[in-house]
Formats: C-alpha cells, sequence, structure tokens
C-alpha cells in the first residue's frame, strides 16, 4: 500500500471515531460545523489557489446554497435531497453566470466585481422578505439527521469525497491547465488553453460545492438570517485557505480545521475571535505566505 | 473623500487597501473622543473649537495609521510584485482593526455630536443640517487641494511620474519608497479626517467601515481606478443616484443599485468612465 | 506558403505599430523577421499568434482563415510561439510547464481525470522535450530558479510540446551567451528539418544570417525588404535603416 493510501485510510478511521470521542453535543455541533468548513475551504482554494482568482463573493454562493435548499423544503415541501440537488444547481449556475463576464477581469477587478455580487446577494436576502423573510430570518428548520453524529458523518463524508475527487482533477491534465492560468493567462493562451473556459469552469464548480456546504447549513443551526452570509464570511474561508496554504490540497483542510477550533478554545475573549482571523491572516501573508502547509515543510527541511 | 484616498493609493501603487474604510472609523472614533473627553473636559475649549481640535485629531490618527500599515504591509510586500498578496493583508488588517475596535468601544453605537449638526440653514424652502454643508464644502477643499497639489507642485508630480513607470521615476532620483509612504499616509489622514466628518452623520460603530468601503470601491470602479477626474465625477454620480434610488425605490435598496450599476460599469467599460485604454502588454 | 499576411495594420491609439505589412513563410523554411528597435516585429507577431487582431488585412494558414480567431484556438491549428519577455510558469517545475503544453492533446474522457487523477500521458515525451533542450536533469526544479538562458529554451520546450507546424519565437537569443546563442542554433535546424516551419524575430544578426533560408526586413511598421539572408546584407536601404536606427537609439 502506497503512503497515499495509508494516510487516506487512517483519515477515514479517525472521522469515523471523532464523534464518539468528542461526545458533548456542543463539540459534535462543532465538528459537523469544522466539516463544513473543510468544505468552504476546499471550493474556494479550487478558484484562488489553483486558478488565482481572487473571489470575495464565495459567501454568497455558500448563502445561496442554504437559502435556495430550506425555500424549497419549508415553503414548497421538497424532499431535502431533491432540494440540495436544486440549491446546489442554482448555486452553481448564479456561479457561472457571475464567471460569464468575471472571466474577463482580473486580479483587482475581480476582487471587487465578486466583492459586489456577494453585497448585492445579501441586499437580496433582506430585501425580498415575501421569500427570505428578510432580517427576522427562517426559523424551525430541521437538519437532514437529527442525530447529530449522523449529521457529521454526512457532511464529512461529502468533504472527503470532494477532497479526493479535486485531488484527483488538480493531479490531473486539468490541474495543468489551471495551475498554467493561474501562473500566466496569456502564455496559458499560447499553449491552447481556452483560458475564459476554465477560469468559468473552476468558478462554477467553486460556487457549487459552496452551494453544497451551504445545505448543510440551516438544519444545523436551526435558523437562517442573511447576516450569516455578510462579505466576512467570505473573508474567514480565505483566511482558512491562506492560513493553510493555498494551492495545495491538504492546507485548506488544516487551515479549516485550525480556524474552527481555535477560536472556540478561545471563546471566553468574546471578539477576539474575528481579531484572530485577522492576525493570522496578516502575519501569514507577510511572514510565510505558503501558510502551514509551507511552514511544515521548511521544519521538517530543517531537521533533516 | 474616502474614495479619493483608494483610488490615490491605487494610481501610485497599483494596489488596494482593504483596511482604507477602517480608517474612517478610527478617525471617527478618534474625533469622537478628542472632542468629548479631551477637548472640553481636559482643555475646556468650546464646543465648536473642539471638534474643529478633533478634526486635526483624527487627520493625525489616520496618518499615523497609514505610515504604520505602510511600514507593515505594504513595504515589505511590494517587491514581490504579487496582486493578491497585499490585498489579502490588508483584509486581514481591515478585520483586526475593526475587531479591535469592537473589542474596545463594544458594538453600540456611540451618538456622536458635533455643534454643527444641531444647527440647520435654510436656503429658499430646503433645510441643511449644517454638518452636511460642512462636509460637502471641508470635502470640496480636500479635493480641490488634493489636485492643486497632484497637478502643480514638484511632490506631485513625482508622485505621478512614480505611477507612470517607478524603476525610470527611481534613476531621475525620486525616491519611490518615500513617495509611495508618503501617499499613504496622505490618504489615510483623508480617510482619518472623512470619519471626523461623517461620524456625526453616520451612526458611529466598528462596523461603519464596512458599509462606507464597499461603497467607496463602487465609486472607484465607476471612475476607474487610479484615475482622480474619474473618480470625483462617480462620487458625484452615485451620490446623485443614491438620492434618486431613496425617493423612488425607498433607501433599503441603495446598496442594490449602486452595485448593480457597479457590475453593469464592469460589463460595459471596466477601464472606467474616464477611460484610460491599456493593451494587454507583451 | 504555409502562413499568408495581406496588407495587416495596427495601430495603438493613432500609433502605427504595423502598418500594410504583406507576408507570406513558406512551408519547411526557417523565416527570419528582423529590422531595428520599434519596428513593429513584435506586434507583427502578436498579431500573427492571435494576441493582437489586426485593424484591417487578412491572415490565412493555408487554407483557414485567422482573422478573429482568438490565440488558444490558433494553437490547435498548429500554431505555437514563444515570448520576448519569457513568460513561463514560474512557481512550476520544469516539467509541469511542458505538460501543460501538451494540453490541446489531452483528449481522454472529463471522468477519467476526476476517477484517476493524473493519468501519466505524454510524461515520457515531455522528458525528451526536456532532454532535446538540455534540461532533463533539473525536471523537478521551479521554472523561475533557472538562470536565464535555460527560462529561454524551457519556453521553447513547453511551446514544442503543443506539436507545432509553424513554430514562432519572438527575439529567443536576447540574453544568451555566445554558447547558448550555438546551442539554440543548433535546436533551431533541428527543429526545422523535422519539418517544422519555423519564423524568428531576432535581432542576432549572427543566428539570423547562419540558420534562416529567408528573411524579411522591417522598419518603421512598414515592410523594407526581402530576401535571402546574402542579399539583406547587401541592400543599402536595409543598410541605411540599420545604421539610422542603431545611431538614433
Amino acid at each position: 500500500m502506497s503512503a497515499r493510501r495509508i494516510y487516506f485510510v487512517v483519515s477515514i478511521l479517525v472521522l469515523a471515531a471523532l464523534p464518539w470521542l468528542i461526545a458533548t453535543p456542543y463539540w459534535r455541533g462543532i465538528l459537523v460545523l469544522c466539516a463544513m468548513n473543510v468544505l468552504l475551504a476546499l471550493s474556494l482554494n479550487l478558484v484562488i489557489g489553483y486558478t488565482g482568482q481572487l473571489n470575495l463573493g464565495q459567501s454568497a454562493f455558500f448563502g445561496i446554497g442554504a437559502y435556495v435548499s430550506t425555500i424549497l423544503v419549508k415553503s414548497y415541501g421538497w424532499n431535502f435531497w431533491l432540494a440540495a440537488v436544486a440549491a446546489v444547481g442554482a448555486a452553481g449556475l448564479l456561479g457561472l453566470a457571475l464567471a460569464a463576464f468575471a472571466v474577463r477581469l482580473r486580479g483587482h477587478y475581480l476582487a471587487i466585481a465578486s466583492l459586489g455580487f456577494a453585497v448585492i446577494t445579501y441586499q437580496v436576502l433582506v430585501n425580498w422578505e415575501n421569500v427570505t423573510q428578510g432580517v427576522r430570518g427562517i426559523y424551525g428548520i430541521m437538519p437532514p439527521f437529527s442525530h447529530p453524529a449522523a449529521l457529521f458523518y454526512l457532511v464529512a463524508g461529502i468533504a472527503v469525497l470532494v477532497y479526493v475527487l479535486i485531488d484527483n482533477l488538480v493531479r490531473s491534465p486539468v490541474g495543468d491547465s489551471l495551475r498554467a492560468i493561474r501562473e500566466d493567462e496569456v502564455s496559458a493562451a499560447s499553449l491552447g488553453i481556452n483560458r475564459a473556459l476554465w477560469k468559468a469552469f473552476a468558478f462554477c464548480v467553486g460556487a457549487a460545492i459552496a452551494g453544497l456546504a451551504g445545505c448543510f447549513y440551516p438544519g444545523f443551526v436551526g435558523t437562517l438570517v442573511p447576516d450569516a452570509f455578510n462579505i466576512v464570511e467570505s473573508f474567514t474561508m480565505m483566511a482558512m485557505v491562506i492560513v493553510g496554504g493555498m494551492g495545495t490540497m491538504i492546507g485548506p483542510v488544516l487551515g479549516a480545521i485550525v480556524l474552527t477550533f481555535l477560536p472556540e478554545l478561545l471563546r471566553g475573549f468574546g471578539e477576539l475571535r474575528l481579531m484572530i482571523y485577522g492576525i493570522a491572516l496578516t502575519l501569514v501573508v507577510l511572514f510565510m505566505p505558503g501558510g502551514m502547509v509551507q511552514a511544515w515543510m521548511a521544519l521538517r527541511a530543517r531537521l533533516r | 473623500m474616502v474614495a479619493l484616498g483608494l483610488t490615490l493609493i491605487y494610481g501610485v501603487l497599483n494596489q488596494i487597501n482593504f483596511a482604507h474604510a477602517d480608517f474612517v472609523t478610527v478617525g471617527a472614533f478618534t474625533a469622537f473622543f478628542t472632542a468629548t473627553r479631551f477637548a472640553t473636559k481636559v482643555l475646556g475649549l468650546p464646543d465648536t473649537g473642539a471638534y474643529l481640535l478633533s478634526m486635526f485629531a483624527a487627520l493625525g490618527a489616520g496618518a499615523l495609521l497609514g505610515l504604520a500599515v505602510n511600514a507593515a504591509v505594504f513595504a515589505p510586500l511590494r517587491d514581490r510584485g504579487d496582486e493578491l498578496r497585499p490585498l489579502i493583508a490588508t483584509i486581514g488588517v481591515s478585520v483586526l482593526l475593526e475587531n479591535a475596535q469592537l473589542a474596545l468601544f463594544g458594538p453600540i453605537p456611540y451618538q456622536f455630536d458635533s455643534p454643527f449638526a444641531r444647527e440647520t440653514l435654510r436656503i429658499g424652502r430646503i433645510f441643511f443640517s449644517a454638518q452636511s454643508v460642512l462636509v460637502v464644502a471641508v470635502s470640496a477643499a480636500a479635493i480641490a487641494a488634493l489636485y492643486g497639489f497632484m497637478r502643480f507642485t514638484f511632490l506631485g508630480k513625482a508622485l505621478r511620474a512614480v505611477a507612470q513607470d517607478r524603476e525610470t521615476a527611481g534613476l531621475m532620483g525620486i525616491n519611490p519608497n518615500l513617495l509611495i509612504a508618503l501617499t499613504i499616509v496622505i490618504a489615510s489622514a483623508l480617510a482619518g479626517m472623512a470619519g471626523a466628518l461623517l461620524g456625526p452623520v453616520l451612526v458611529l460603530s466598528p462596523f461603519a467601515g464596512a458599509s462606507v468601503i464597499v461603497k467607496a470601491f463602487a465609486i472607484v470602479i465607476i471612475g476607474g481606478f487610479g484615475n482622480m477626474q474619474g473618480t470625483i465625477l462617480a462620487g458625484i454620480l452615485v451620490g446623485v443616484i443614491e438620492a434618486f434610488t431613496v425617493q423612488y425605490l425607498g433607501s433599503g435598496l441603495i446598496d442594490l443599485v449602486v452595485f448593480a450599476m457597479l457590475l453593469l460599469m464592469l460589463v460595459l467599460r471596466p477601464t472606467g468612465l474616464i477611460a484610460e485604454r491599456k493593451e494587454e502588454n507583451v | 506558403m504555409i502562413l499568408r499576411a495581406k496588407e495587416i495594420s495596427k495601430s495603438f491609439g493613432g500609433v502605427r505599430a504595423v502598418h500594410n505589412v504583406s507576408i507570406a513563410v513558406p512551408e519547411n523554411s526557417i523565416f527570419a523577421l528582423i529590422g531595428p528597435n520599434g519596428a513593429g516585429k513584435s506586434t507583427l507577431l502578436n498579431l500573427l499568434s492571435g494576441i493582437y487582431q489586426p485593424d484591417a488585412g487578412s491572415l490565412h494558414l493555408e487554407e483557414t482563415n485567422l482573422i478573429g480567431l482568438p490565440a488558444h484556438r490558433r494553437v490547435r491549428l498548429g500554431m505555437a510561439r514563444t515570448f520576448q519577455k519569457i513568460r513561463l510558469f514560474r512557481q512550476l517545475t520544469l516539467l509541469e510547464n511542458v505538460l501543460a503544453g501538451f494540453h490541446i492533446h489531452q483528449d481522454a474522457p472529463f471522468w477519467e481525470y476526476l476517477v484517476y487523477g493524473d493519468t501519466g500521458r505524454f510524461r515520457e515525451e515531455a522528458r525528451s522535450l526536456l532532454a532535446f533542450v538540455g534540461l532533463e536533469a533539473r525536471s523537478g526544479e521551479r521554472a523561475g530558479a533557472l538562470p536565464y538562458g535555460q527560462q529561454r529554451m524551457l519556453e521553447i520546450a513547453r511551446a514544442l510540446a503543443t506539436r507545432p507546424r509553424l513554430f514562432m519565437l519572438d527575439e529567443p537569443a536576447a540574453g544568451l551567451n555566445a554558447a547558448e546563442v550555438d546551442f539554440l542554433l543548433k535546436r533551431l535546424e533541428q527543429i526545422g528539418r523535422q519539418g517544422v516551419t519555423v519564423l524568428v524575430v531576432e535581432h542576432n544578426m549572427d543566428l539570423v544570417m547562419n540558420v534562416a533560408h529567408r528573411v524579411f526586413v522591417m522598419d518603421h511598421g512598414e515592410p523594407l525588404f526581402e530576401g535571402t539572408p546574402r542579399e539583406v546584407q547587401h541592400d543599402p536601404a536595409v543598410i541605411a535603416a540599420y545604421l539610422g536606427g542603431e545611431f538614433a537609439s
């Protein structure tokens, strides 16, 4: 068995054991949250880390997934799974729509355009009260499984599946093309890579995965308010990707885990939670641009 | 004025400062505490004097912050030639500043009374608060001063030279790093002062910056990144459109309309109102 | 004739970078494009490769009309290029750089990538391309870490991965030392012998005179002369343009 396989099997076993090792309802909830954050970090990493598109609107797709699935279930009586498929589709389609012209934009322009998209989405959630209940929020949302361990298994299972698929994809020739676009768009085009197509592809897939994560959020929290999908959420997702190490597979996973648990451990300090994100983001960019993955590599090199 | 600071930084550095709007709130809080705690209580100044003093305090606070962010973030990252990194770092600074203020001042909005907010002026049948007149007047003066500075003084010309071509400007004996630091300080001081001006108009809370920044970005993009005339024009345009939106569609939709306009602008004319065409450089 | 441009023009903000240039590149030849600084050579190459679209004129690769076709589509027709200012994927390894060049030949169905990941296809061919430019030993290093001359060679290997029929190089010898120029010259001849038409924009006269079958001279965005290297060397107009250009710049 290769080292990869061994790591994989060990991770699965740890995941399976986790809800029984950490048995209090509160910490089980944090586990679910962590799995969801991993999913979000993976989705954003595909767009920022592998394709080099600075997308600050990921919170919007997360929100669209959450609202579409919840409204379909609550107002139209859809089955949860069917609603989830529709929600993922809606997030993906909107991602594609935004990508349709965002692919022509680069760097700062894309950052601001996606930020603008996130603001618009947030405003729609607040103002379209007939459908979204506005700031009053939607209450009494049931998760697809009531047992917290089952919910964790579901979300973690999906996160593992998504991880494996993206990992395969980025090691495949598609990954070569995406990274080529990230490094230099003009020379990517000079090799026959249709940059608009592949950028839109990454954007759309990233949006769909964020939408998928969004499907599980409302049932887990029980309520749904627009503030959960404020642009600050985009920033926290980005912090996870950067702190872990963007453009690597394991980095964003580690980033999501650390930045989910660290603030929980420091919960007594209130407002410090987001300050930690801010400090971590700035310091990592300044001193360790490759994130935790880079730090680990450096450490290993020194120990040898 | 906030947008102008952003565009100034962008024009010279080709970098976005996400924390810029938080300089505004820091400025506002500085002004607030200077006016209410220090000037009136300690120095025993009258209200008007206290407020004017607080404006300078805010200016100074903005300048100091700008200096700090330049030294900590922009300067070390400048030579790596990456657009994403400095942007992400300033997002970090922004989140940090917001929550530091939250920890210090709490989430409850402050009522910042300026002596001008209480007075109203009448022109014909329309009433203005003296504060809004002051905002417009000081902004106009600051914009005019900045414009004159960029256009006519040696330093201003040097700044524009750095914006055009950093290396060549460096060869001509201009110290680009010093000038870039200066730009950031000027822009940040402007932001601080804007905070003092806007404090009494907006609700003063640690997150007030967030609502300002997204709008400032919209203005900067609509005007064209780094283009001063465009930014001023776009600022006026957005103001007018906002007023109309409030009139006909209700105030809840302001951001929606402004950002729809932004997206439209990005589709139709990504280079801004007054376009400077740049071909892909190969 | 593999490539035929008729009276193509391109201006930037009123400046005529390329004006009324007609060019015909014969198949299986090494065709050099020379001229003083600012003559419009790079712009012409950008027009041919699709980075710019011309304001006027026609452009054909054999029978295919190239006007309006974006750069990445032209690659599928068998056109490849390198850049004057080197544009490598600097954070990627040498091997990854060359593998990205095989993009248009990757034809496995999408689900295979999702299920199997790295298919390992083209890996051997990529290695032999690296060997061809003398970089096989460094295939795992990052492209950005290479010395300048080797970066140029890597760019050539990467472009060759698209398996071009027409290979356009923009000043490949710029910044190379004498030994490196010599190596480049041999490689260009070898590429030409394999049935690839080579179009090279170049400043280095030694290289042009040694390797080119035909030479096209441009000045001020317009065609000045076309002929064999020997004819070019003795043409008074070319000599005048070069001397004038050299002293002026």
